[in-house]
Formats: structure tokens, sequence, C-alpha cells
């Protein structure tokens, strides 16, 4: 047994809530290990620690039976503890040998040496089946690999032992295979990997064993053989989930939101919105599926004139608000839910109150002064209705969970009582328990007869809630689907950029989609 | 395991904690500086004795610390709009010269037979307010213009800004404002536009009051109005505010505009009230002073007139220091830079408290507040 390693009796305390409660974890030599729980449960707390990011408030951690002290991430690099963050630690503009480097010093006195780096990187890169360039740039690759220098960064210090956080969240089908395969190659050399995730059919697909945490504390550890997803979610959220929404059939209504030829361009004057048109009916979801960075943020961006639309009409109602102001097409009967949370979607410094009434300012008004009483009170009311879990509404909204957060935005954007609600991955990164309410609350908008376009990559979402899928690619829509009859491999064949040939339609046109009567 | 300071999980911020670390960061700053009066062999009592009894203690003292005091306030004031809505402004110098060469002119306008004429000072109050305010808030507003439409660096061009205006300034006191006579200076304002002395027998003038107005209005705009919550949604995150359909470029003109307002009131404050005539280097530094003392009024609006108080009081003190004792002046200077590093220093003390558990051997309260 080389390179165990066990956390004992951990305990760390955040304000209000203690976010590991003696925590017991023993990750084994050479195994897949994942961690799974909800937000807010404390995993990535306890990593945190792990990687020295975090001092603990007590508690002890060993490697082979000693026990280490981790005081900083430099400590626990030293030790063979590397981590992949959720947003990669990577200098864009560098190369990838330069990435590795950075922080050690290789080479002779003030010298860089990157000659004999790159050498030991194509080394390892082959024998881990990392497939990279040392000279690439960074900012040059797609997001899949630049995880995978991130891993090579670890391999390169030599980590024993890497953790890797929510790494599926931003791969395409593809990609999370390769990631996978690559995984396995790292158990086979000996070395230990920790998953943290909260999507158990990765788990059963690449892990050893799981450890499930609960409000900061381990429910359970298993042998993946052993055990089942229903019994995982169980232990994860502690009761039966139902991640099948149940979507009640509905006649769609009239065309709220139609958008014509769109056309839209990045900061670089790249074009990323190339001549998109759909429309959005009341009381019916359309559902954009695709992997991110194919233009979907810049669509819903420009939907809402955050960025400049170069060409093309969008109307709300029938009626054109395309260039207009972001307060006009607010006014015009535009909810928007940001993929940004902390930074687009809240202030993150300002309380739960105060985020309440973020585009709803000059709402509540007393002559010319804020009535601050109604704004409070219209602030419980949606903590009450959306269930938002927080220390009261004076609680700074960076402090919220993202589930808790997410409802946050979410509520209030459908209080507005909006015609149209633009969600953008309104799920990533939100546990199980979280999703579901998300899923609950965009169906009751639906319900409500509110035109709704979600833009997901989580296919399963779409699925789920969606009338239609249309599938994103390159700025184009790539075909649209009827969800009742849509295949997954259809819209996974769409996603990387293959037209299918024999799929139910073909392209952006909408006419002969009419849709709605066979479900 | 027990320790004497125990790390907290959130800072204490009860107005208790606040004051005890902020007096804790004055006296340890005292404590350094009371070194430096060893080599003029004073005695660090005597010195500090002098350095607060002249500006708290005696009615002289007090008046001239409030005249200082008043333009510190009025800079603070347009610190905290301007950073608050997250432009980090530095021009105030340049705005306070403008302001004051705005009021002066004005001034000196209501001469017999120049186009205003002779008014009451009811009168010409407002209208100088007003022209004061519009001249230091469109200088900043040009460099809010710059930042908002062409992205340009806003403490550059504030901070260059400043010279132009003090040149500016320097043009008119040395060309057509000049008065007959040698030194390059207006003539004596009339006195109908003079700020009203407020404590008789002192110099202390209705600057402070303005000040004070001042400091009310801006609560009340950044707690009260929907255009505060604006403001302050933009300082902490632009993209949330372009979201919230805030028009984020003209929210920060807007910024520059009062900020640099502001700005140009302290001028007039210091034209109309002591000075009664303009001359090159009225500043002197005022416009960087009172970004400090707002920065030590940890950008709130309420705290900012007792913290240029002390500021101004403390420089009032130390001329007396320099006169009386000979110690020279510059000494407060390093004593009131140090008070505002160690007290923004001093914020960590509260994210610490002391475990008098410590002295009876008890184990540290964390592990004792987790649940079994």
């Amino acid at each position: 047994m080389k390179h165990t390693l066990e956390m004992r009796n951990i305990v760390k305390r955040f304000p209000g809530v203690i976010a590991n409660n003696r925590v017991n974890l023993t990750i084994r030599a050479g195994e897949i290990h994942a961690l799974l729980g909800e937000n807010g449960a404390g995993k990535s707390t306890l990593m945190q620690i792990l990687y020295g990011f975090h001092p603990m408030d007590s508690g002890e951690i060993f490697m082979d039976g000693e026990e280490i002290l981790l005081r900083s991430p430099k400590d626990a690099i030293a030790l063979g503890i590397g981590m992949v963050h959720q947003e990669f630690m990577l200098v864009r503009p560098f190369s990838v040998v330069e990435n590795t480097v950075l922080g050690l010093r290789e080479g002779s006195g003030p010298f860089l040496d990157l000659q004999r780096a790159s050498e030991r990187l194509k080394e390892l890169s082959n024998r881990h089946g990392l497939a990279l360039d040392p000279a690439a740039r960074v900012g040059t690759l797609p997001i899949g690999v630049q995880q995978r220098v991130e891993i090579l960064k670890l391999l390169y210090r030599d980590a024993r032992l890497l953790i890797l956080d929510e790494p599926t969240a931003v791969l395409t089908p593809q990609e999370k295979n390769q990631l996978f395969a690559i995984l396995r190659k790292l158990k086979e050399d000996g070395r230990s990997v920790v998953i943290v995730t909260h999507k158990l059919g990765e788990i059963m697909e690449c892990a050893d064993r799981v450890t499930v945490m609960r409000d900061g504390q381990v429910v359970a550890t298993r042998e993946i053989a052993a055990t089942s997803e229903q019994e995982l979610t169980r232990l994860m959220v502690g009761r039966d989930v139902n991640l099948r929404a149940n979507k009640v059939d509905q006649e769609p209504g009239a065309p709220v939101l139609q958008v014509h030829d769109l056309r839209v361009n990045d900061e670089s004057g790249r074009e990323k919105v190339c001549g998109l048109s759909l429309e959005v009916h009341a009381g019916e979801i359309l559902g954009i599926a695709g992997v991110d960075g194919n233009g979907q943020s810049e669509l819903c961006e420009a939907l809402l004139h955050l960025r400049r639309i170069q060409r093309g009409k969008v109307l709300v109602n029938g009626g054109e608000v395309t260039h207009q102001s972001v307060a006009k097409h607010r006014a015009s009967g535009i909810s928007y839910v940001p993929a940004d949370r902390r930074r687009v979607g809240s202030v993150t410094e300002m309380s739960v109150a105060d985020n309440a009434v973020l585009g709803l300012q000059r709402k509540y008004m007393r002559g010319l002064f804020r009535n601050s009483s109604e704004a409070r009170k219209s602030a419980e009311t949606l903590a009450t209705r959306f269930g938002i879990r927080s220390s009261g509404i004076d609680q700074a909204a960076g402090k919220l969970s993202g589930g808790n957060l997410q409802k946050l935005i979410l509520g209030r954007e459908i209080m507005r009582g909006a015609a149209v609600l633009f969600v953008e991955q309104p799920t990533r990164g939100l546990d199980v328990g979280a999703v579901e309410s998300v899923w609950q609350e965009l169906l009751a908008a639906r319900k409500e007869g509110k035109a709704i376009l979600l833009i997901s990559a989580e296919l399963d979402e779409l699925l789920n809630l969606a009338d239609r899928i249309a599938v994103m690619f390159e700025g184009r829509i790539m075909g649209t689907v009827e969800t009742a009859t849509a295949s997954v491999e259809a819209i996974g064949l769409m996603m990387a950029g293959i037209r299918p040939s024999e799929t139910i339609a073909v392209g952006p046109t909408r006419k002969e989609l009419r849709h709605g009567e066979t479900l | 395991m027990a320790k004497l300071f125990e790390r907290r999980l959130t800072p204490a911020d009860s107005p208790l904690a606040v004051l005890a670390t902020t007096s804790a960061a004055f006296l340890a700053a005292m404590l350094v500086a009371a070194f430096l009066f060893l080599s003029y062999d004073a005695s660090p009592f005597q010195a500090y004795f002098a350095l607060f009894h002249e500006p708290f203690a005696t009615l002289r003292g007090f008046g001239y610390a409030l005249v200082r005091a008043s333009p510190l306030a009025l800079i603070a004031l347009g610190t905290i709009v301007s950073w608050r809505s997250g432009f980090s402004y530095l021009g105030f110098e340049g705005c306070f010269v403008i302001g004051a060469a705005a009021a002066g002119w004005l001034a000196l306008w209501t001469a017999p037979g120049l186009p205003i004429g002779p008014i009451p000072f009811i009168l010409f109050l407002p209208l100088a307010i007003l022209g004061a305010f519009l001249a230091g808030g469109l200088w900043a507003g040009l460099v809010g213009l710059v930042r908002a439409g062409l992205g340009g660096n806003e403490v550059l061009i504030s901070l260059m800004s400043n010279y132009v205006a003090i040149f500016v300034l320097q043009y008119l006191v040395s060309g057509p404002l000049r008065a007959p006579g040698s030194l390059p200076e207006t003539r004596l304002f009339p006195r109908t536009t003079w700020l009203p002395f407020i404590l008789p027998g002192t110099r202390a003038h209705a600057g402070i009051l303005i000040a004070i107005i001042a400091a009310v209005l801006v609560w009340v705009l950044l707690k009260k109005m929907p255009l505060g919550y604006e403001l302050i949604v933009t300082g902490f995150s632009p993209s949330a505010a372009k979201y919230a359909g805030i028009d984020v470029g003209r929210r920060l003109v807007l910024a520059a505009f009062f900020a640099g307002g502001l700005g140009g009131v302290a001028g007039l404050t210091e034209v109309l009230g002591s000075q009664h005539r303009l001359m090159d280097g009225i500043s002197g530094g005022v416009g960087f002073v009172g970004v400090v003392v707002a920065l030590l009024a940890r950008l709130n609006p309420m705290a900012v007139i007792p913290t240029a108080l002390l500021y101004g009081g403390m420089s009032v003190g130390a001329d007396a220091m320099q006169r009386r004792a000979s110690i020279p002046s510059s000494i407060t200077f390093i004593l009131q830079s140090l008070a505002v590093l160690l007290v923004l220093a001093f914020e960590a003390l509260r994210y610490y408290k002391i475990n008098f558990g410590f002295f009876r051997g008890a184990p540290p309260s964390v592990v004792e507040q987790v649940p079994k």
C-alpha cells in the first residue's frame, strides 16, 4: 500500500456554517475516488484543505501513515498532491511548456531551460496519452485540451494524488471519454485520482470508490461495484429525487420572441452568431444545445443588447427591440438568467435584499427615494416562494451557495412577470436538489405561458425540459428537433458539427416545424 | 492547542470593534512617531499635548481646525462618490483649483461696474456654489467622458489633469485677473462675497456648514436614491450593472461630475472662506489629503466630518508645535501618514478575538461549537 492518504476528523468552519464536520476520508494508491455531494456539502472545502488552500480548524492528515502538515499549496505540491481547479489556472498567451514551468525554477541561474522542460513534457505526454504539443499557445487550445495541460502540469511536478474539481463540466462527450481514458492510465501508473463531482453517471463510469458527503459530513463510502445510482442519489440528498421532470403537455401559444438572421461578433470582431433565426412561442421552452463557446453566450447577450447586433432583427410580441437599450429590452418584457451568476446575475458584495431588486431599482419608489421597505418585502416574498436558504435577506449574496444564488436570480427574473425568459446554463455547478427545484420553476413558468429560451450544455436538461431542441454549432443552428422524437445520437452528432442526413428536420427553417400537435 | 488570539471567521464589525481597532492604530502610530521627537530633545508627551491642545482645547485653534476641515471633508465626499462608483478619480487637486477659480471669478464680478454687480450674499452664495460645482464637475466629467467613451485610464488622466488646472490658475492670477502690484494674485474679493464667520473670535467660516450639508446629501444619494444604488452596483460590478439595464458609461460620467463638483465647492470654501482672493498655490495638496480622509473614513459619508476635523486639527496643532517648540511640522505629517497606514493595516485585527480561556487553559472554542 504505497501512497495512501488519510484525512481524519477534519473540522472546518466558515461564517455561519460548518463546512466540514469531523470528516474522514481515505484515498488508496492507484484508485479513482469520486467525492460526491450536493453543492455546499463541503466537498470542495475538503479538497481545498487537502491542497493547502484553507487551513483546517482541527483534524489530522496522514500520508503513508505519517502525519503531514499542509500550510499552503506549495506544501501540497511538494508532497505530490495536485489539483485541477474548475476554472483553469493557465496563462493564455503562454505556451504549454511555459505554463508548466511557471512557478518552478527550471534551468540554471536566472535562465530558463525550456528545451529540457519541453522534452520531459513530450515524454510525459506520450506516456500518459495526453497528446500535447509543448509549444502550442494555451489560449488557442480547446477547453478539453487546456484541461489536459493542467493535468500535465501536475504530472510534471510528479503529483501522486490528483484532485480534479468538476472536471467534466465544460467537456463534450468525446472529450469526456478522452479524459476518463487518461485518468485510467494514471491509475495504472499507481497514481490516485480524486474527482469532485455531482454527476452520478460519470462516477459509475470511471470511479473505483465513491465517498458521499452531505451537510459537511461523510455519509458513506462505497465500492462502485457494490452500489447503484439510486443508492448514491439517496445518500447524497437524503431522499429519492425524481430527476425526470414531469412536463405536462400543453399547446403553445402565439410566437412571442422572433429572431431573424441574427449576426453578432465577439470582442475581437470574429462573427460568433452567423445568421441565426428562431422563434419561441408562449408556453414553450425552446432548448439550445451545443458545446460551450459555439456562440450561445453571444446570442444571449445580443438578445438583451449587452452585445451589439451587427445584422438581423429581434422582435418581442411583434415589436422590434433589436437596437434598443438593455433597460428598454427589459421593459419590453425580457428577463435573462445569465450563466455567470456571480459576476453578471448578481452583485456578490451586496445583500440578498439589494440583489432582489437588481434591475428593478426604479420600481420601488417613494417620491424621489427608494422605498426600501417595499423592496425588502418583495425580497422576503422571493426568498420564501423560491425557498432561498440564507441567514436572512441582509446576508451578502456572495455567501449563498450556488443553488440558492441561482434561485434568487431565477426567482427575481420570473417574478418580474416578463413574457420572455432567457435562461443560460441554469443548473451548471448545482447539486441534484437545486437542479430539481430550478427545473420545477422553469416548468412552472412555462405553464404560466412564458416563452422560454433555454441554453444549456447539459443534454439531459434539455431532453427533460424543452419542447424543441435546436443545436448550435459555430454560430449556426445545425438542426431543430422535437424533443419527443429526438435521438440523443443525432443531437450529439449535430453538436459536433455533423449535419445528420436522416434526422427529422434540417437547417434553421422553422415553418415545417409546427410543433406541439403530437406532444 | 489553546491560543491567546483566535482567528474569527468574519471580522468583528460592531461600531465598538471598529472604534477599538482605529484607536489602537492611532495609538500605535503615536508610539512610533514618539521616537521622532526624541531627536529634538523634546518630550513626546509635551509634544502630543501641544499637538492636540491647540486645535481641540483652544477656541482659536478649533476655529482653524474647522477651516482646514471644510475642504478636506468636501474632497473626501467627492472621493466617496467617485470611488464607490468604481471611478478611481485622483484629480481633486485640479477640481479644487478650478472650483476656486470659478468662485473667485464670480466674486470679483460682483464689484460695481462688472457683469454681476453688487448683489447680496444670500443671492451670491447659491450662484457661487453652482458655478464652482459646475466648473469642478465639468473638469472631472471630462475625465469621466474619456474613461467611459474611450476606455482611458482615469487614474493617470486625472493625475495629469491636476497640473493643467494648476497652470490654468497660474495663468489667471498672473494674467487676466491679476491685481495691480507685484504678487501674482487677484484683488481682495468684495466683503459681500465672503463666507460668514461662524464662531466669534475665530476664523471659522460657514464652509464647514456647507460640508456638513454635503455629507448628508451624499449619504442620501448613496443610501436612499435609486441613482445611488445604480452607482454602487456600477462600482461593484459593471457587468452586473449593464445586465440590470444601468447605463454604465453615463453613470461613470455622472459620478465623475458629482465628485468633481464637490471638489470644486471645496475650492470655493477655501477662497471665499479664508483666502478671500485667488493666488497661485492655494491647493497645496489638499486634493490628495482629502482622498486619504475618505479612506480613513472607510468611504462612509457620515464618518467624513469627524475624520476631516481630526485631520485638519492635527495640521493646526503641528503648526503650533513648530511655532512653540521648533519641532518641524513634518513630524505631524509622518504621524498622519503612519496613522493611515496603521488604520488600514489594523483592519486585519478585527479578524481576531482574544481567547480569555487561554489563561485558564481551556480548549479553543472552535471545537466546542461543533455539534456532536
